[in-house]
């Protein structure tokens, strides 16, 4: 069950200061060279998969919420969008840069950019996947300076907060003896 | 304690593993603690694509091809801003440098008018060649005479409108037509330095050439202009260095002395601590409170100062500022200008040690002030070290835990020095050149910076040269890390290829000399435009090489700057924030080799860069004929 309710990024916009530096960690995070100076030096494409973007006075990142029963997946016409037990995924192999998930996410967290796949040039869907080859998580959540940034997973969200409840409940109902009978 | 993997990672120097062990062990943080708490920094900083420079922004440009603003909210491109906020570093690198070389100007004037708080002129013979430089008359004059007018005339170079700066004529004559077809030529130190300030802001130059070669003529004022007038001055004021002896690393503290820290960069007042330090009534002082002496080490470039000219002992470089205070063993640090961490002023708290900041350009949290004027130089040197040594009564014997670690060196190797060495002219180091017992010569320099391993590209750069036969001569941080692993012995001429091993052995001179601090970076210059003139080439034409493998400050930017525009390739070990603009890295690392004859490269691992630095060296000789 835990597995299935997968994890996403949660952000907590008070701590957001916009300074972007979540979009240049998802990049490097998934180059060759692993960093900025180093993907720029080798002239890598870089690409991020999280935008920060700014509604009145606050900042924030947004990326892909993973969604269960995610509109990409059901739209895309060659399987190329997949959902996977833990992520919404992209076979940029598979892609044909249709743009269809880029319509239908509610998120805007996904474009399509120029990538090279297999040595050949083409346009492709972009989406964050979490790191997951990143054995220490997801880049930007490491890179935020202010914390803004962290890996939820709902279900364990879901417990602590009955957890809290509970205790909350029993806690009242020791110091309101009429709420027990 | 163990020493970690962690710890092993930040130096190469068993010293400062120790160091680092203690300072776990009390929890106390250090630069590599707070860099690594920094991470990851900021990638459009070091892409240099981050505009400050008005209140529409700031501004980025974003590296993404596809997304996000290509232009500031006044329309500049990535290139513009790269180009800006580079010759920005330049200005406050030449700023620096240039103000160091004011203050000895200063002094210079003060001395001559006798009203120099204890500085007299103990190089009459310098002063007089430089006086006869500036076209001053000697014969038959004073030396106060003379310094007073050359006081006067290096004092005006800071202010002068149309130049030319006197020293820059030392170049190759062809160097300076070429400085001068280019519009690079600088006209005043000070004026080059404001030109960047007002061209950089917003709605002035908006053209990347334009601004680079504004950079280089700032760069270029800085080391024919303020620092050469640094270490000229200095050695007029000091005495021109030469050959000796002395010990480097943590080790060079004592347990049973006073033991005073001078750092920072300026000549003037550690000249004066030195001097207070064999003051009889301190030394009685020091005595009566049980100390065995006073022990006074130097740190950065102030202690290179001191070191060749009075063989000082040098403590450490740059990274290992808190670790001597770590030891628990010192008294007193006594700061004056540049690389001087504030995070001192934390660490002090720990310890019995005072932190005494005397620049009234230079103050610091948790520092005691302690105005340092040079009209009452010698009375304010004694006061300073007068506190220092009544707080060794509050040191703690038990809490001192003072490395080992100390090598011997032979340092000051001045131009004069090593004409000296080699009998009078450079005929005898050209002919070696030319019969490639000695490929090339490279100067190594700059500071150290926690993102490479402290000391390891210093240290593996110069090996790896002096094994291939190229002579290494080198200044500050670089010169203490050589210092500190024996690679200024004449003994360390067994590691050096047979020519060059040779060519030591039989002037008894170690492979790589130490030529003193930053500013000093000038005698180097001095030397290439002396044996560009013998050769009847330009500097851009010998076999030589610059490195930085380390480097981290803005001074080292305006350095690079002027080595490259006087036509030496230059190799930094870390990455300068160019990334961001295509023809500001273009221009640096490929085009300025059609401008200026010399381009910068980045290699970080240090044996690579000693092979770039080799290439250049092989084809330069190729193309001499040699």
């Amino acid at each position: 069950m835990e597995q299935f309710e997968g994890p996403f990024l949660l952000v907590d916009p008070q701590r957001c200061v916009g300074c972007h530096t979540c979009e240049l960690a998802c990049a490097a995070a998934h180059t060759q060279a692993g960093s900025i100076i180093g993907a720029v030096l080798a002239q890598e494409r870089l690409h991020r998969r999280n935008r920060v973007v700014q509604v009145d006075a606050v900042k924030l990142p947004v990326q892909c919420r993973q969604c269960q029963d995610a509109p990409c997946v059901r739209v895309c016409p060659t399987g190329a969008t997949y959902r996977t037990e833990t992520y919404t995924a992209v076979d940029q192999a598979r892609c044909i840069g249709c743009r269809l998930c880029m319509m239908v996410c509610p998120f805007g967290a996904i474009h399509v950019a120029t990538t090279t796949v297999a040595g050949q040039e083409k346009r492709a869907a972009f989406k964050c996947d979490l790191c997951v080859d990143r054995p220490e998580g997801p880049a930007c959540v490491a890179a935020c300076p202010t914390r803004a940034l962290s890996l939820r997973y709902p279900q364990r969200e879901a417990d602590r907060a009955s957890q809290a409840a509970a205790r909350q409940f029993l806690e009242a109902l020791g110091s309101q003896p009429q709420l027990g009978s | 304690m163990a020493t970690s993997d962690k710890i092993l990672k930040r130096s190469i120097d068993p010293s400062v593993h120790q160091m680092l062990v203690r300072a776990e062990g009390l929890g106390l943080e250090t630069a590599w603690d707070r860099y690594e708490a920094m991470l990851p920094e900021c990638g459009f900083g070091e892409l240099g694509v981050c505009c400050r420079n008005c209140n529409m922004g700031p501004c980025r440009i974003s590296p993404f091809e596809d997304a996000g603003p290509k232009q500031g909210v006044c329309g500049a491109s990535a290139d513009i801003i790269v180009a800006r906020n580079l010759i920005r570093m330049i200005a406050a690198g030449a700023a620096a440098h240039s103000d160091h070389g004011r203050d000895l100007a200063h002094t210079l004037l003060l001395t001559a008018e006798g009203k120099g708080g204890g500085y007299e002129i103990r190089d009459e013979q310098k002063l007089r060649t430089l006086a006869a430089e500036y076209n001053i008359a000697t014969e038959g004059r004073g030396k106060e005479e003379i310094a007073l007018d050359l006081a006067r005339a290096v004092y005006a170079e800071f202010g002068k409108q149309e130049g030319p700066i006197q020293f820059s004529r030392r170049a190759p004559q062809k160097r300076v037509g070429l400085w001068q077809k280019l519009g690079i030529d600088p006209r005043g130190v000070d004026r080059e330095i404001v030109e960047i300030m007002h061209r950089t802001h917003i709605g002035v130059d908006n053209d990347p050439v334009n601004l680079i070669l504004q950079g280089l003529r700032a760069s270029i004022a800085d080391g024919w202009g303020g620092s050469m007038i640094a270490t000229e001055i200095s050695d007029v004021l000091f005495g021109t260095p030469k050959p000796i002896r002395s010990l480097a690393n943590l080790g060079v503290l004592k347990a049973d002395e006073v033991n005073i820290v001078v750092h920072g960069h300026e000549p003037t007042l550690s000249e004066m601590i030195v001097a207070a330090c064999r003051d009889a009534e301190m030394l009685g002082l020091a005595a009566k409170l049980g100390a065995q002496g006073i022990n006074v080490v130097g740190l950065c470039c102030t202690g290179n100062e001191v070191l060749m000219r009075h063989g000082i002992p040098m403590v450490g470089n740059f990274l290992q500022q808190e670790l001597a205070v770590i030891t628990g063993a010192v008294e007193a640090i006594i700061v004056d200008v540049q690389c001087i961490m504030p995070a001192l002023g934390n660490l002090i708290g720990c310890f019995h040690t005072r932190f005494i900041s005397t620049s009234p350009k230079a103050k610091f949290p948790g520092a005691t002030h302690i105005e340092f004027h040079e009209e009452q130089a010698y009375a304010i040197a004694k006061e300073i070290v007068r506190i220092a040594v009544e707080n060794y009564r509050w040191r703690k014997p038990g809490q001192v835990v003072i490395p080992n670690d100390k090598v011997e060196c032979l340092v000051g190797f001045s131009t004069e020095a090593i004409l000296e060495a080699l009998g009078g002219s450079l005929e005898p180091l050209l002919e070696q050149i030319k019969s490639g017992a000695i490929k090339g010569i490279a100067g190594v320099v700059g500071c150290n910076n926690p993102k490479v391993q402290h000391d390891f590209g210093h240290v593996n750069l110069v090996r790896e040269l002096i094994k291939n036969n190229v002579l290494v001569v080198t200044t500050g941080c670089n010169a203490i890390a050589c210092a500190k692993v024996g690679l200024m012995l004449p003994e360390a001429a067994a590691q050096a290829g047979d020519g060059l091993k040779a060519v030591c052995q039989s002037l008894g001179i170690p492979p790589v000399l130490h030529m003193g601090s930053c500013v000093d970076i000038s005698r180097i210059l001095t030397v290439c435009a002396a044996v560009a003139n013998a050769l009847g080439v330009d500097i851009s034409d010998l076999p030589v090489a610059g490195a930085a493998p380390e480097w981290m400050s803005e001074k080292a930017v305006s350095i690079g700057s002027y080595v490259v525009s006087s036509g030496i390739y230059t190799v930094l070990g870390t990455v300068p924030p160019v990334l961001g603009s295509t023809v500001v890295t273009e221009l640096l690392t490929t085009g300025a080799k059609d401008v200026v004859g010399a381009t910068f490269a980045v290699e970080p691992d240090p044996v690579k860069a000693a092979q770039l630095m080799i290439g250049h060296i092989e084809d330069k000789r190729t193309a001499l004929g040699l």
